[in-house]
């Protein structure tokens, strides 16, 4: 018989590196026509952080995303970066990113500025064009003020800067300090269905709720949440490295190691959680890793609700759901219909 | 008609060759592939502002039309395909290695053993592993010799003539008894634990005093893999002046330079690490793995060296997600609210400790949970054992505690009869808690989830 059952998983999770120092440096230059080339150190892993890196330049400088080329991933050009790793790439990076346009900005301010007859401070980078903030018309197209930066007055409007998450060590014996610059926060909730005589455990459906500060671009987001939560689920239910006893692996290949495919995976239901850190670039914080935290926890729960069993070792297979609930009623063999 | 036919012959003895090209697994001409000129540009895209908006990809056009050029993708003139040889033993010493009877074999350019490596070891946090063993071999995966040859299968062949002589040496497979005193040391040293972290806030018995009721249990996670859809890959060219280009399937090329300049002992202006489009990385590419082979391959033959790893060479060699076994001690009010735990956690470190400090203290400061607890002391230790590496893997010990705190909240929630997510409600940080390190937090927004999650589930009207 099936039996359906909900379970929740709450989780944090900190962004960049514990304590030690984990940088990322940018250039960002903006092109005679008013459109940019932004170069950083970083890697596109597949997540689509070129993109939302792209957008944070492109938001300081008052442009479109599509008016950004980013350049990433080689050592003779790109800046220094510390990588795709820890959920850091729209936090730090974008952090320094955000502080190189801004340092590009201002060389597009000081040049705009006696073109429009008022001080660098008062101007503002909005909708592809520098105004005059609180009398927006007065302005000029960005690209006007980029030509004649670069070609009249000799000032190419390039910016570089670098950013460090601020931590404080550890103590070595009590373990206090400020490891983190900031921490994110998710809910994921799921329901299952366990087949009793079979242990086999179905994720039916998933709603999931999480806080990435700002969303730089939110359609990204729900990627990470929804890839996240296969993996999650490949680590509640499957995946396992099997090792024989002389230490060797058993199933080092994709026949014996079972992974999630499109047929395993749930409805999904993805919010993200207004919030704003003062700290990330525009808000942002991150949202790589923590997709895949909570969900073994909230399925692993929701087993216990459908059946009552509680599962302490991952992977909980079939096989294992199946002892527990055996050992839950007493060891006795349920009596199956004879086959006719 | 007589041109069809004509066409048609072309087609298919141009189809036969290049079959026999796959045959003998040569580098052939791709086929052009169509693309339209004329693109649109998505309306996201050209926004303003630019936060905020749904702006699709710019490589999604690209791999959506496979014009993505990864690894495998890129073909040099005179490149070479290298290949590594596993132990397939966890635990040895190296007698002696034998490559000639390799070299002599077809198409075979050049051999690399663990000694001719300047400086034959590198990592994160300690540099405790070779890239080719040449003393000890501390898991099945590990390398102990690569072969460079005009093809991957004369590659391998090659290796199969390698000839190594080992000393077996006892194993340990168990991080809990590896942690024993009388345990095989797997590295020279006096324990297999290489790394330990506390955290202690509050006073924990005295919490545990004052508690209602006391639970306890012990969890266990597996090793798994990060199966990313491009395994490890890499090309190394070594030029005429002394400089070597790295393609590379890196996430995290600064490192990697650094490493590659340290192993070789090449001044950091010498290395070029140039990443491609990653095809995943989920935390098991942030570290190097043939690149130093590769290029010292390529400085002795003169030509570019490429390898890929096969699904194989990824699970046996690459790092994986460490299996935890993790202790849990919660006192709790009689309301449901947390008034100490205790955590001990043990974490498979494998044969090196790549990640492993800083999953381990990662996992330390989570393992309390998102919930306000004043009364706190968790231990971690990270233990060798004979196996696979662990490193990092998306989340660094984050879903193991997590499955720990949250199985064992459900379990008191049911003990004190409170329903399971108004326990959370209870415990969960507010702007302002102080997390289990004394830091202040600020845009908190635990509860905002736990409400919009359970809200989109329908939780409270849910029924089996």
């Amino acid at each position: 018989m099936k039996h359906r059952g909900k379970g929740i998983g709450c989780m944090w999770y900190p962004i960049g590196f514990t304590v030690l120092a984990n940088p990322s440096a940018a250039t960002v230059k903006v092109n005679e026509d008013g459109t940019a080339t932004l170069l950083t150190g970083t890697v596109e892993t597949g997540q689509g952080s070129l993109t939302v890196l792209g957008q944070i330049a492109a938001e300081e400088l008052g442009i479109s995303t599509d008016d950004v080329h980013v350049v990433s991933a080689d050592t003779d050009t790109t800046p220094m970066d510390t990588g795709a790793i820890a959920s850091r790439t729209t936090y730090v990076t974008g952090n320094a990113i955000k502080l190189a346009a801004e340092n590009a900005k201002q060389i597009l301010f000081e040049v705009a500025a006696p073109m429009l007859d008022v001080r660098p401070d008062q101007l503002e980078a909005v909708d592809r064009k520098i105004q005059v903030q609180y009398f927006p018309q007065r302005c000029l197209p960005i690209a006007d003020v980029a030509l004649q930066a670069q070609f009249v007055m000799g000032r190419p409007p390039i910016g570089s800067a670098s950013y460090n998450p601020p931590t404080v060590a550890m103590d070595s014996e009590t373990g206090q300090g400020k490891p983190f610059s900031t921490y994110v926060y998710a809910t994921q909730c799921a329901e299952v269905e366990v087949d009793d005589e079979t242990g086999q455990v179905d994720v039916i459906y998933m709603s999931a709720a999480h806080d990435c500060g700002t969303a730089i671009n939110p359609m990204l987001v729900e990627g990470q949440i929804e890839g996240g939560i296969s993996m999650g689920i490949g680590y509640a239910l499957q995946e396992e490295m099997l090792f024989d006893d002389d230490g060797k692996q058993i199933n080092p290949n994709l026949t014996n190691y079972i992974m999630p495919t499109s047929l395993d995976m749930p409805e999904i239901d993805v919010d993200i959680v207004e919030n704003f850190d003062p700290t990330g670039p525009f808000g942002a914080k991150g949202v790589g890793e923590p997709t895949a935290v909570p969900t073994a926890a909230a399925i692993c729960n929701a087993i216990h609700d459908a059946v009552g069993v509680r599962i302490t070792s991952l992977p909980a297979t079939a096989e294992k759901v199946l002892k527990a609930i055996k050992e839950k009623n007493g060891g006795e063999q349920k009596a199956l219909p004879a086959a006719e | 008609m007589a041109d069809d036919v004509k066409t048609k012959e072309k087609t298919e003895s141009l189809e036969s060759l290049r079959k026999a090209d796959d045959n003998l697994r040569l580098p052939t001409v791709p086929e052009r592939t169509l693309f339209p000129k004329e693109i649109g540009i998505a309306p996201a895209r050209e926004q303003t502002p630019a936060v905020g908006q749904r702006a699709t990809r710019p490589d999604g056009r690209m791999h959506g039309l496979g014009q993505t050029k990864y690894i495998d993708d890129m073909f040099f003139p005179g490149m070479l395909h290298a290949k590594i040889k596993r132990a397939c033993i966890s635990h040895a010493k190296i007698k002696s290695i034998d490559v000639s009877e390799a070299e002599k074999m077809p198409g075979v350019m050049a051999t690399l053993i663990g000694k001719e490596i300047p400086v034959n070891s590198f990592g994160p946090s300690y540099q405790d592993q070779p890239l080719l063993a040449d003393d000890i071999v501390r898991h099945a995966g590990d390398g102990v010799a690569a072969v460079a040859a005009v093809t991957e299968q004369q590659a391998l062949d090659a290796l199969e003539k390698i000839k190594i002589v080992y000393e077996e040496l006892t194993p340990v497979y168990d991080p809990m008894e590896a942690m024993k005193d009388d345990a095989v040391k797997i590295h020279n040293g006096e324990s297999n634990v290489y790394s330990s972290k506390t955290i202690i806030k509050g006073d924990v018995e005295q919490g545990f005093k004052d508690s209602d009721f006391i639970f306890e249990k012990t969890f266990t996670t597996q090793m798994v893999e990060h199966v990313p859809m491009e395994p490890h890959a890499s090309i190394a060219e070594w030029d005429a002046n002394g400089r070597v280009t790295l393609h590379t399937s890196l996430g995290r090329i600064t490192l990697g330079r650094a490493d590659v300049s340290r192993t070789l002992d090449l001044p950091i202006n010498r290395i070029r690490m140039i990443a491609t489009v990653v095809g995943g990385n989920f935390g098991g590419k942030n570290e190097i793995t043939t690149e130093p082979i590769l290029a010292l391959l390529s400085k002795k033959t003169g030509r570019p060296v490429k390898c890929v790893f096969t699904r194989e060479d990824e699970f046996i060699s690459s790092t994986t997600r460490h299996p935890f076994v993790m202790e849990y001690k919660t006192g709790m009010s009689k309301e449901g609210k947390i008034m100490a735990r205790k955590v001990r956690l043990v974490c498979d470190g494998g044969a090196y400790c790549s990640w492993s400090e800083t999953t381990l203290g990662k996992a330390c400061i989570l393992s309390a949970g998102p919930y306000n607890i004043d009364n706190l002391h968790v231990d971690a230790y990270a233990v060798y054992t004979n196996k696979t590496m662990t490193g990092a893997m998306r989340g660094f010990g984050a879903p193991q505690v997590c499955f720990a705190y949250e199985s064992h909240m459900d379990d008191m929630a049911k003990e004190l009869g409170i329903e399971p997510l108004e326990i959370r409600f209870m415990n969960a940080f507010n702007e302002g808690s102080t997390s289990p390190t004394g830091q202040l937090l600020e845009a908190v927004v635990v509860t905002d989830s736990l409400k919009m999650a359970s809200e989109r589930f329908g939780w409270k009207e849910w029924q089996k």
